[in-house]
C-alpha cells in the first residue's frame, strides 16, 4: 500500500491521507501529539472508501476535503469525516474526450484568492474550476503529455505546471494563456538523460522555483529563468517543499533530505518508507505544527522537529 | 451540646499535645501543687513549695514564649515563601516571553539567511557572464574599427568613381576623334568620286 496524498484539516487538528486503494483515513493529530498518546491514537479515527481508483491528490478548503482520483473530484465535509456512512457532498467530473479513457487527476491546488480549484492530470490540460458554481472556467492546453504537478505563485495570479513532457509551463490564471515555457531537460546543468525528462514535483516561492523528477532537483530563478543551484541528489524526487529557509525533498532515495538554498545538504533523516511520495506541512494550527511524510508503506511519519522522526501513524 | 464541646475539647487537646506530653502535665501539676500549697501548714515547706511553683510557672511561661516565637517564625516563613513563589512565577512568564521573542528572532534570521542564499545563488550565475566594462570596451573598439573600415571603403569607392569618369572622358574623346576621322575620310572619298565623274563627263 502506498500513501499518495495528505492534507491537514482547516483547524489543524486532523490529518487526512489517501492511498492507492482509494481509501482515505483520518487521523487525529491532537490525540497523537498529546502527552498521553497511546498506540490507538496512532491509528486512524476513521477510514472510508472514497474512490474506486487511487486517491492521487487531496486538498482542504474551510469546510470540505477534496479528493481527486480517476477523472472525478469528490468533496467531503470535514465535520462528517470518519463517521460511519459518510457520503460525499458533491462529485464533479471534468470534461473528457471519450468515456473509455478517463484521465486521472494528478494534482489539485486551491486558489483562495478567487475561491477556485486548479487541477491537472492525464490529458495534459490544466483546468480551473470555480468552487461555488462547480463550472470549469478555464482549460489551459499546452502540455504534450500528462501533467504531474501544480504550484501556485502567491504574488502573481499565475500557476506553474510540470509534466511528463519535461516542460514547466507558467500560466496566467486571469487571461488563461501560457506565459512561459521552460524546457528543463535542455539545460545541461540539471538534465539527466538516463532518467528521462519528466518533471514530477514543483514548488514555488514566488520568485524562485524548485523542480525535480527525471532531471536533477534544481533551484530556478523565475524572472531570469536561470537554474541557479543543482542539489546533489542522484535518485529522482517525488515531492518537494519550501519551508522557512530550507528545501525539503522526498523521493526514491531513502530518507527525507533537507537542503539549504545554497545547495548544501543540511540533514538526511531516515523514514519508515523506502520511497517517499508526499510531504505535508501543517501550518494551520500553531500547537500541531508538524511535518508528515508518507510513501510506499502504510506508515506516515510525523516530525515535530525537522531533525528526527518523532513517531509514525499507521494507516491500516 | 455538651458532647460537641467535649469532642472539640478532646480534638483541641490532641492537637495541642503535639508539643510533647510536658506542657499539659506541667500545668496540671502546677494546679495540684497550688491546691496542696494552699492546704499546707508549715512555712518552710510552704516557701519551698512556693519557689517550686514559681519555677514551674516560669517554665510554662518560657515554653509559651517559645511557641509564640515559633508561630511568628512560621508566619514570616510563609510570607517569604509567598514572595519567592511570586518571583518564580514572574520569571517563568518572563522566560516564556523571551522564548517567543527568540522564536520570532529565529524566524527573522532564517528569512535573512534565505535572502542571502538567494542573493549568492544569483551572484554565482551572474559571475559566469563576462564583465560589463570589458564587454563595453570591446564593443567600443569594434565600433571604431568598423568606422575606420567604412571610411576606407568610402575613399576607395570615391577613387574608383573618379577613375571611371576619367576613363569615360578619355573613351568619349577617342570615339569623337574616330568619328571625325571617319567623317573626314568619307568627305574626301565623296570629293574624289565626284571629281572622277566630272572627268569622265568632260572626256565624252
Amino acid at each position: 500500500m502506498s500513501v499518495l496524498a495528505q492534507s491537514a484539516s482547516p483547524c489543524g487538528r486532523y490529518l487526512a491521507a489517501g492511498n492507492n486503494y482509494g481509501e482515505v483515513a483520518v487521523f487525529s493529530l491532537s490525540a497523537a501529539l498529546s502527552a498521553e498518546a497511546k498506540e490507538e491514537s496512532k491509528k486512524p479515527v476513521g477510514v472510508f472508501q472514497a474512490h474506486t481508483g487511487p486517491v492521487y491528490a487531496l486538498a482542504s478548503t474551510e469546510r470540505h476535503l477534496l479528493s481527486a482520483s480517476d477523472g472525478e473530484i469528490k468533496a467531503w465535509a470535514w465535520a462528517e469525516l470518519g463517521k460511519k456512512g459518510c457520503r460525499e457532498v458533491w462529485t464533479r467530473r471534468p470534461p473528457c474526450r471519450s468515456s473509455l479513457e478517463v484521465p486521472e487527476i494528478n494534482s489539485l491546488q486551491l486558489n483562495s484568492r478567487d475561491n477556485s480549484l486548479v487541477l491537472a492530470g492525464g490529458d495534459g490540460a490544466v483546468r480551473v474550476m470555480d468552487l461555488e458554481t462547480g463550472t470549469f472556467t478555464h482549460e489551459l492546453r499546452g502540455h504534450r503529455d500528462y501533467v504531474h504537478c501544480l504550484a501556485l505563485r502567491e504574488q502573481l495570479p499565475q500557476c506553474l505546471s510540470g509534466g511528463e513532457d519535461g516542460t514547466v509551463r507558467l500560466w496566467d490564471l486571469r487571461s488563461g494563456s501560457q506565459v512561459q515555457l521552460i524546457e528543463v531537460h535542455k539545460y545541461e546543468e540539471c538534465s539527466r538523460p538516463q532518467n528521462g525528462k519528466w518533471i514530477r514535483c514543483l514548488a514555488t516561492d514566488s520568485d524562485w522555483m524548485v523542480c525535480g523528477g527525471g532531471p536533477a532537483l534544481t533551484l530556478w530563478h523565475l524572472r531570469s529563468v536561470t537554474p541557479t543551484t543543482v542539489f546533489p541528489l542522484p535518485p529522482c524526487q517525488h515531492h518537494v517543499l519550501f519551508h522557512q529557509d530550507l528545501v525539503l525533498a522526498g523521493g526514491q532515495g531513502p530518507g527525507l533530505h533537507q537542503f539549504q538554498l545554497s545547495g548544501e545538504l543540511r540533514a538526511r533523516v531516515p523514514c519508515s518508507s523506502p520511497a517517499l511520495r508526499c510531504l505535508c506541512l501543517n501550518h494551520r494550527s500553531p500547537e500541531h505544527k508538524v511535518l508528515t511524510v508518507a510513501g510506499n508503506s502504510p506508515k506516515i511519519d510525523v516530525f515535530t522537529n525537522l531533525g528526527y522522526r518523532a513517531f509514525s501513524l499507521a494507516f491500516a | 451540646m455538651g458532647a460537641v464541646t467535649d469532642d472539640e475539647v478532646i480534638r483541641k487537646r490532641l492537637l495541642i499535645d503535639g508539643d510533647g506530653a510536658g506542657d499539659d502535665r506541667r500545668i496540671n501539676l502546677l494546679v495540684k501543687s497550688f491546691i496542696k500549697w494552699c492546704n499546707s501548714g508549715s512555712q518552710e515547706e510552704g516557701y519551698s513549695q512556693y519557689q517550686r511553683m514559681l519555677s514551674t510557672l516560669s517554665q510554662c511561661e518560657f515554653s509559651m514564649g517559645k511557641t509564640l516565637l515559633v508561630y511568628d517564625m512560621n508566619l514570616r516563613e510563609m510570607e517569604n515563601y509567598e514572595k519567592i513563589y511570586k518571583d518564580i512565577e514572574n520569571s517563568i512568564t518572563a522566560a516564556h516571553e523571551k522564548i517567543s521573542e527568540c522564536k520570532k528572532q529565529i524566524l527573522q534570521a532564517k528569512r535573512i539567511r534565505k535572502n542571502r542564499q538567494e542573493y549568492d545563488a544569483l551572484a554565482k550565475v551572474i559571475q559566469h557572464h563576462p564583465d560589463r566594462h570589458e564587454t563595453l570596451k570591446q564593443l567600443e573598439a569594434l565600433g571604431k574599427e568598423l568606422q575606420h573600415l567604412s571610411h576606407i571603403k568610402e575613399n576607395v569607392e570615391d577613387k574608383l568613381e573618379l577613375r571611371r569618369k576619367q576613363f569615360h572622358v578619355l573613351l568619349s574623346t577617342i570615339h569623337e576623334l574616330q568619328q571625325t576621322l571617319e567623317n573626314d575620310e568619307k568627305l574626301s572619298e565623296a570629293e574624289e568620286s565626284q571629281e572622277t565623274q566630272m572627268e569622265t563627263e568632260t572626256k565624252q
